[in-house]
Protein backbone atom coordinates (compact mmCIF):
# COMPACT_ATOMS: atom_id res chain seq x y z
CA UNK A 1 0.00 0.00 0.00
CA UNK A 2 1.35 3.37 -0.95
CA UNK A 3 -0.25 5.69 1.54
CA UNK A 4 2.67 8.07 1.08
CA UNK A 5 1.48 8.89 -2.43
CA UNK A 6 -0.92 11.84 -2.45
CA UNK A 7 -4.66 11.38 -2.42
CA UNK A 8 -6.06 10.45 -5.84
CA UNK A 9 -7.87 13.12 -7.78
CA UNK A 10 -11.60 13.05 -8.39
CA UNK A 11 -11.02 12.12 -12.03
CA UNK A 12 -8.81 9.18 -11.07
CA UNK A 13 -11.48 7.84 -8.72
CA UNK A 14 -14.17 8.16 -11.38
CA UNK A 15 -11.92 6.43 -13.90
CA UNK A 16 -11.42 3.54 -11.47
CA UNK A 17 -15.19 3.40 -10.93
CA UNK A 18 -15.82 3.26 -14.66
CA UNK A 19 -13.13 0.61 -15.15
CA UNK A 20 -14.80 -1.51 -12.49
CA UNK A 21 -18.16 -1.25 -14.21
CA UNK A 22 -16.54 -2.16 -17.51
CA UNK A 23 -14.84 -5.25 -16.13
CA UNK A 24 -18.08 -6.26 -14.39
CA UNK A 25 -19.75 -6.47 -17.80
CA UNK A 26 -17.20 -9.03 -18.99
CA UNK A 27 -18.31 -11.78 -16.62
CA UNK A 28 -20.14 -14.47 -18.51
CA UNK A 29 -22.14 -15.61 -15.50
CA UNK A 30 -25.17 -13.44 -14.82
CA UNK A 31 -24.92 -13.69 -11.04
CA UNK A 32 -21.25 -12.72 -10.89
CA UNK A 33 -21.78 -9.94 -13.41
CA UNK A 34 -24.57 -8.40 -11.39
CA UNK A 35 -22.76 -8.95 -8.11
CA UNK A 36 -19.60 -7.23 -9.31
CA UNK A 37 -21.59 -4.25 -10.53
CA UNK A 38 -23.61 -4.02 -7.32
CA UNK A 39 -20.55 -4.41 -5.11
CA UNK A 40 -18.68 -1.72 -7.06
CA UNK A 41 -21.48 0.79 -6.73
CA UNK A 42 -21.97 0.04 -3.04
CA UNK A 43 -18.28 0.34 -2.21
CA UNK A 44 -17.76 3.64 -4.01
CA UNK A 45 -20.88 5.01 -2.41
CA UNK A 46 -19.80 3.86 1.02
CA UNK A 47 -16.50 5.72 0.71
CA UNK A 48 -18.00 8.78 -0.91
CA UNK A 49 -17.69 11.04 2.11
CA UNK A 50 -14.09 10.23 3.03
CA UNK A 51 -12.16 13.44 3.68
CA UNK A 52 -8.94 12.29 5.32
CA UNK A 53 -6.33 12.13 2.51
CA UNK A 54 -4.64 9.03 3.92
CA UNK A 55 -7.99 7.26 4.22
CA UNK A 56 -8.77 8.20 0.63
CA UNK A 57 -5.41 6.90 -0.56
CA UNK A 58 -5.88 3.67 1.37
CA UNK A 59 -9.35 3.14 -0.09
CA UNK A 60 -8.08 3.96 -3.56
CA UNK A 61 -5.16 1.53 -3.45
CA UNK A 62 -7.43 -1.11 -1.99
CA UNK A 63 -9.79 -0.47 -4.91
CA UNK A 64 -6.96 -0.82 -7.40
CA UNK A 65 -5.94 -4.13 -5.86
CA UNK A 66 -9.54 -5.34 -6.04
CA UNK A 67 -9.70 -4.19 -9.63
CA UNK A 68 -6.75 -6.42 -10.51
CA UNK A 69 -8.54 -9.32 -8.84
CA UNK A 70 -11.72 -8.62 -10.81
CA UNK A 71 -9.75 -8.47 -14.05
CA UNK A 72 -8.07 -11.81 -13.39
CA UNK A 73 -11.31 -13.44 -12.33
CA UNK A 74 -13.08 -12.22 -15.46
CA UNK A 75 -10.51 -14.17 -17.49
CA UNK A 76 -10.79 -17.26 -15.29
CA UNK A 77 -14.60 -17.23 -15.38
CA UNK A 78 -14.58 -16.83 -19.16
CA UNK A 79 -12.85 -20.22 -19.36
CA UNK A 80 -15.68 -21.82 -17.41
CA UNK A 81 -18.64 -20.01 -18.90
CA UNK A 82 -22.03 -21.43 -17.89
CA UNK A 83 -23.58 -23.52 -20.65
CA UNK A 84 -27.04 -22.15 -20.00
CA UNK A 85 -28.15 -18.59 -19.54
CA UNK A 86 -29.64 -17.58 -16.25
CA UNK A 87 -33.42 -17.36 -16.30
CA UNK A 88 -32.96 -13.68 -15.39
CA UNK A 89 -31.43 -12.85 -18.76
CA UNK A 90 -33.57 -15.01 -21.01
CA UNK A 91 -36.38 -12.54 -21.61
CA UNK A 92 -34.23 -9.51 -22.24
CA UNK B 1 -31.81 -43.43 -69.90
CA UNK B 2 -33.46 -42.96 -73.25
CA UNK B 3 -36.80 -42.60 -71.53
CA UNK B 4 -35.38 -40.00 -69.13
CA UNK B 5 -33.88 -37.98 -71.95
CA UNK B 6 -37.18 -38.13 -73.87
CA UNK B 7 -39.09 -37.00 -70.83
CA UNK B 8 -36.72 -34.16 -70.09
CA UNK B 9 -37.02 -32.93 -73.64
CA UNK B 10 -40.76 -32.55 -73.26
CA UNK B 11 -41.22 -31.39 -69.71
CA UNK B 12 -41.09 -27.63 -69.39
CA UNK B 13 -41.23 -25.67 -66.20
CA UNK B 14 -42.31 -22.10 -66.73
CA UNK B 15 -39.74 -19.57 -65.67
CA UNK B 16 -40.94 -17.66 -62.61
CA UNK B 17 -40.00 -14.16 -61.65
CA UNK B 18 -39.47 -13.59 -57.97
CA UNK B 19 -42.08 -11.69 -56.10
CA UNK B 20 -40.74 -8.12 -56.18
CA UNK B 21 -41.45 -7.71 -52.47
CA UNK B 22 -39.01 -10.51 -51.70
CA UNK B 23 -36.04 -9.36 -53.72
CA UNK B 24 -33.18 -8.04 -51.71
CA UNK B 25 -33.09 -4.62 -53.27
CA UNK B 26 -36.09 -2.42 -53.67
CA UNK B 27 -39.55 -3.61 -52.72
CA UNK B 28 -40.68 -3.01 -49.17
CA UNK B 29 -37.17 -2.26 -47.97
CA UNK B 30 -37.23 1.14 -49.52
CA UNK B 31 -35.23 2.64 -52.34
CA UNK B 32 -33.16 0.23 -54.47
CA UNK B 33 -29.88 1.80 -53.33
CA UNK B 34 -30.45 0.44 -49.81
CA UNK B 35 -28.79 -2.93 -49.57
CA UNK B 36 -30.38 -5.56 -47.38
CA UNK B 37 -28.70 -5.94 -43.98
CA UNK B 38 -26.48 -2.98 -44.69
CA UNK B 39 -26.14 -0.97 -41.53
CA UNK B 40 -24.60 2.07 -43.13
CA UNK B 41 -27.70 3.81 -44.27
CA UNK B 42 -30.17 3.26 -41.48
CA UNK B 43 -28.96 5.88 -39.06
CA UNK B 44 -31.01 6.37 -35.93
CA UNK B 45 -33.36 9.28 -36.16
CA UNK B 46 -33.00 12.09 -33.70
CA UNK B 47 -36.42 11.52 -32.20
CA UNK B 48 -35.66 7.84 -31.63
CA UNK B 49 -32.35 8.67 -29.95
CA UNK B 50 -34.07 11.27 -27.76
CA UNK B 51 -36.81 8.89 -26.76
CA UNK B 52 -34.44 6.07 -25.85
CA UNK B 53 -32.01 8.32 -23.97
CA UNK B 54 -34.86 9.77 -21.94
CA UNK B 55 -36.25 6.36 -21.13
CA UNK B 56 -32.82 5.20 -19.88
CA UNK B 57 -32.49 8.30 -17.68
CA UNK B 58 -36.05 7.95 -16.41
CA UNK B 59 -35.52 4.34 -15.43
CA UNK B 60 -32.55 5.28 -13.26
CA UNK B 61 -33.69 4.51 -9.70
CA UNK B 62 -32.87 7.87 -8.14
CA UNK B 63 -34.48 9.96 -10.84
CA UNK B 64 -38.04 11.25 -10.65
CA UNK B 65 -39.27 10.43 -14.19
CA UNK B 66 -41.54 13.48 -14.35
CA UNK B 67 -38.56 15.87 -14.12
CA UNK B 68 -36.70 14.41 -17.10
CA UNK B 69 -36.76 16.42 -20.32
CA UNK B 70 -34.42 16.50 -23.29
CA UNK B 71 -32.51 19.35 -21.71
CA UNK B 72 -31.69 18.51 -18.10
CA UNK B 73 -28.29 18.53 -16.45
CA UNK B 74 -27.75 15.28 -14.53
CA UNK B 75 -26.10 16.82 -11.50
CA UNK B 76 -27.59 20.32 -11.41
CA UNK B 77 -31.20 19.49 -12.32
CA UNK B 78 -31.67 15.89 -11.25
CA UNK B 79 -29.71 16.04 -8.01
CA UNK B 80 -27.35 13.23 -8.97
CA UNK B 81 -23.66 12.99 -8.11
CA UNK B 82 -20.64 12.18 -10.25
CA UNK B 83 -20.92 8.44 -9.53
CA UNK B 84 -24.51 8.45 -10.79
CA UNK B 85 -23.34 10.34 -13.83
CA UNK B 86 -20.87 7.55 -14.66
CA UNK B 87 -23.59 4.95 -14.10
CA UNK B 88 -25.99 6.70 -16.47
CA UNK B 89 -23.39 6.96 -19.22
CA UNK B 90 -22.62 3.26 -18.79
CA UNK B 91 -26.34 2.48 -19.03
CA UNK B 92 -26.52 4.51 -22.24
CA UNK B 93 -23.57 2.55 -23.64
CA UNK B 94 -25.49 -0.65 -23.01
CA UNK B 95 -28.71 0.69 -24.50
CA UNK B 96 -27.05 1.81 -27.74
CA UNK B 97 -24.39 -0.93 -27.82
CA UNK B 98 -21.59 1.59 -27.80
CA UNK B 99 -18.21 1.88 -26.18
CA UNK B 100 -17.72 5.52 -25.25
CA UNK B 101 -14.08 6.40 -24.49
CA UNK B 102 -13.45 7.77 -20.98
CA UNK B 103 -12.56 11.23 -22.27
CA UNK B 104 -15.86 11.57 -24.09
CA UNK B 105 -17.84 9.91 -21.31
CA UNK B 106 -16.57 12.48 -18.80
CA UNK B 107 -18.02 15.28 -20.89
CA UNK B 108 -21.52 13.84 -21.09
CA UNK B 109 -23.28 15.46 -18.14
CA UNK B 110 -26.73 16.30 -19.52
CA UNK B 111 -29.42 14.61 -21.61
CA UNK B 112 -28.81 17.17 -24.34
CA UNK B 113 -25.11 16.25 -24.70
CA UNK B 114 -25.91 12.55 -24.50
CA UNK B 115 -28.43 12.84 -27.33
CA UNK B 116 -26.01 14.85 -29.48
CA UNK B 117 -23.16 12.43 -28.90
CA UNK B 118 -25.19 9.30 -29.61
CA UNK B 119 -26.96 10.82 -32.60
CA UNK B 120 -23.60 11.69 -34.17
CA UNK B 121 -22.05 8.32 -33.37
CA UNK B 122 -21.85 6.14 -36.49
CA UNK B 123 -22.14 2.85 -34.59
CA UNK B 124 -25.11 3.68 -32.39
CA UNK B 125 -27.71 0.98 -32.75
Amino acid sequence: MSIAAGAPSRAEVLTLFRSFLRVARKFTDYNIREYTKRRTIDAFRQNRNLTDPSAISAAFSDGKAQFEVANRQAVVYSLYAPKLKSVMEVHK
Amino acid sequence: MALRAALLRHVRIPAQTLNPALTLTGGKWGPPSLRWMSSHDDHLSKSEVTERVLSVVKSFPKVDPSTVTSDVHFQKDLGLDSLDNVEIVMALEEEFKLEIPDKEADKIDSTNLAIEYIYNHPMAG
